[in-house]
């Protein structure tokens, strides 16, 4: 899987992710002779630096310089947004940086490739599996969602969308058709709505998934072993039910404007 | 982000490591802040002087850079030092501290900046001019240029500054371009006038307003005023422009009407005043944030002409610039009768916690900044009443 972010200190190397949540200050954050988090979480000395941004005072460029003499820098950083104290640290520092990935796919221990020229990070330990999610949109304007069992690996107990993995030499469509048609014996031919790919990160899978929107009739599916349950919703509804799965409701509206 | 030709170049390297690594962060910092290109600057001002505030790690990439070749190529001057070069005893600096201090002012010589060690160059050695386009770090300082000249910066960090400054280009972006020094608010100001009520002033609109691009009305601030007062914007909030009406060069550019008005008065400059005021007594009265000036020398002296420093307890610093203490030499002996006219430093970059735990200013900056930099207990004051507690 390769992440296209962006450029900002250049240099490519492989390392293994250490991931701190939220923002971080290198100027009281970080033992400069050690490498070590001086709030604990471990050692970031040749590690590839994964956090959301930079923040404190802009002596954190020279305690990021500071490590480098030590031989204590991290291999590699990663940001969701760059700010002036660790860019400018990590160019001083020639620490190979990128920022503009959504860090919420890396998890730490993850091996990653770093390519600060191309401002691409490559996860090497996970698979991605093509996914179809489709919104059932009847003419009351509500969206069908479907309850998972109890049993399943992935978001078990939890509402979803009509989904399923694409077989090989499947088009994304046909998937979709085809898996509305197994888990709700509704027929549905052209897509009304589509958005690109949007991804999801659930240990070592990446989930790749498509969504699609389909005006239907109003009627009732017929569930296979597949699902316990099913739903009509609204779409603005959607949000507050905290049993559905991440993201549906930001999908479904945005599919909806495309209408 | 669009390079010439020769900008290309020496990101590629034909003109050497050091201008190739300056290249790369201006290029890397114009990135993450949208711009377009490249823009030429007539000077540079650079911060991360003090050894306290860089440490080990930036003493070393100072002898890195040096190392490698760099040199400015535009004129460029630094910010205080931890320490007053020739009489650092006195202010009860070890000397280890000392000798590392005097390394890094020699360091940033070799690369040919001009170590007059000033956070006041705009009175002295840098001067810029209306709509110069300039790499200033230092934010009281850059903040005056911006708004009481008129000369463009960004508020630029230490080495971001120093890599235009060896370039001699900025990345063109933020307050460089015309339609990001629009002001954003309008303030009303009700203040008694004195350089102490505009540093309150300050510190208020920095506190209300955080960052943005203020619209003075109501007042009318000579140099010594709104030196304190940039400064008190940029400490306790983010503001590194401001424009005041019949007075900054760009005011008259701008229609305010439709922007938020904000009224700051008595009341406001009383708040102000209350959350800088944190201690009951002082063991130092440090003046000069930003560093005095040459009026601001001759009304100090002339205040304590013939009087008598009858409590020894309290340590008092002036600090300046080391030109505007050559000039003022008669002032100078008034006041080294009650402390010593310090140069090249100030209270505020010195590792004075070592020494002293509670502080007098007058300067709001300084109230910002002496309990988080130097751990101390604050009484902010004008310089009137905070000499009582002395003569």
């Amino acid at each position: 899987m390769i992440l296209q972010g962006r450029a900002i200190s250049s240099g490519k190397v492989e390392g293994c992710v250490l991931k701190l949540n939220g923002t971080f200050s290198f100027l009281g954050g970080v033992n400069a002779s050690t490498g070590d988090l001086n709030a604990g979480g471990g050692n970031i000395a040749g590690k590839v630096f994964v956090f959301h941004s930079g923040k404190g005072s802009t002596v954190g460029s020279f305690v990021m310089y500071d490590l480098m003499v030590h031989g204590k820098s991290p291999a590699a950083v990663i940001n969701s947004s760059a700010e002036t104290i660790v860019t400018t640290g990590a160019v001083i520092s020639s620490i190979p940086m990128v920022d503009n990935v959504d860090i919420d796919l890396l998890l730490d221990g993850d091996d990653v490739i770093v390519d600060g020229d191309s401002g691409t990070v490559e996860i090497r330990n996970v698979k991605i599996i093509k996914v179809v999610s489709s919104a059932l949109l009847n003419k009351s304007g509500k969206v069908l969602m479907l309850k998972r069992p109890d049993t399943v690996k992935s978001f078990p107990g939890r509402k979803s969308l009509v989904a399923g993995k694409v077989e090989s030499n499947e088009s994304l469509e046909s998937a979709a058709s085809r898996e509305i048609m197994e888990e709700t014996q509704i027929r549905v031919s052209k897509p009304d709505a589509c958005l690109p790919p949007i991804y999801v990160r659930e240990m070592d899978v990446i989930w790749e998934v498509y969504p699609f929107l389909f005006k239907v009739e109003d009627q009732d599916p017929v569930l296979n072993k597949e699902n316990t349950g099913y739903e009509w919703i609204k779409p603005d509804e959607i949000k507050k039910d905290q049993s559905i799965v991440p993201q549906t409701s930001d999908v479904v509206n945005k599919m909806m404007k495309h209408l | 982000m669009y390079l010439t030709r020769d900008e290309e170049d020496i990101l590629a390297g034909e003109e050497g490591e050091s201008c190739q690594k300056a290249m790369e962060l201006v290029v890397a910092l114009g990135k993450i802040y949208g711009a377009e290109d490249l823009i030429g600057i007539t000077s540079a001002h650079l911060s991360g002087a003090s050894y306290k505030t860089i440490g080990d790690g930036g003493l070393k990439y100072l002898e890195d850079m040096v190392k490698g070749g760099a040199a400015v190529s535009v004129p460029s001057t630094l910010n205080p030092v931890g320490m007053d070069r020739g009489r650092w005893k006195e202010m009860h600096i070890p000397s280890a501290f000392a000798e590392k201090q005097l390394k890094i002012i020699e360091l940033y010589k070799k690369m040919g900046v001009a170590a007059t060690c000033s956070c006041t160059p705009y009175l002295d050695d840098n001067v810029p001019s209306l709509g110069d386009h300039v790499a200033w770090a230092e934010s009281s300082a850059l903040s005056f240029v911006n708004s009481y000249i008129g000369a463009r910066t960004n508020r630029e960090g230490g080495p971001g500054a120093l890599a235009a400054a060896i370039i001699g280009k900025t990345a063109n972006y933020g307050l460089h371009l015309d339609h990001n020094r629009i002001p954003t608010v309008v303030i009303d100001a009700d203040i008694d006038g004195s350089v102490f009520s505009y540093s309150m002033l300050g510190q208020a609109v920095g506190t209300a307003i955080g960052s943005g691009i203020p619209y003075f009305r109501g007042i009318s601030p000579a140099v010594d005023d709104a030196k304190t007062m940039s400064a008190a914007m940029a400490a306790s909030g983010s503001v590194a422009l401001y424009h005041v009406e019949g007075v900054t060069p760009e005011a008259g550019n701008f229609d305010i009407s439709g922007l938020e008005r904000i009224s700051i008065g008595k009341k406001e400059l009383r708040d102000a005043y209350d959350k800088l005021n944190t201690a009951e007594d002082v063991q130092l009265i440090a003046l000069g944030c930003p560093h005095l000036s040459r009026k601001e020398m001759k009304d100090i002296a002339a205040f304590l002409k013939g009087k008598k420093k009858k409590n020894k307890n309290v340590e008092i610093w002036f600090c300046t610039s080391s030109k505007i203490r050559e000039e003022c030499a008669e002032e100078v002996r008034i006041m080294e009768e009650f402390g010593p006219v310090l140069a090249d430093t100030c209270m505020v970059v010195a590792p004075i916690e070592g020494t002293f735990q509670r502080t007098g200013t007058n300067s709001a900056k300084a109230g910002n900044y002496l309990p988080t930099l130097c751990s101390q207990k604050v009484i902010c004051r004008d310089i009137s009443k905070l000499m009582d507690v002395v003569l």
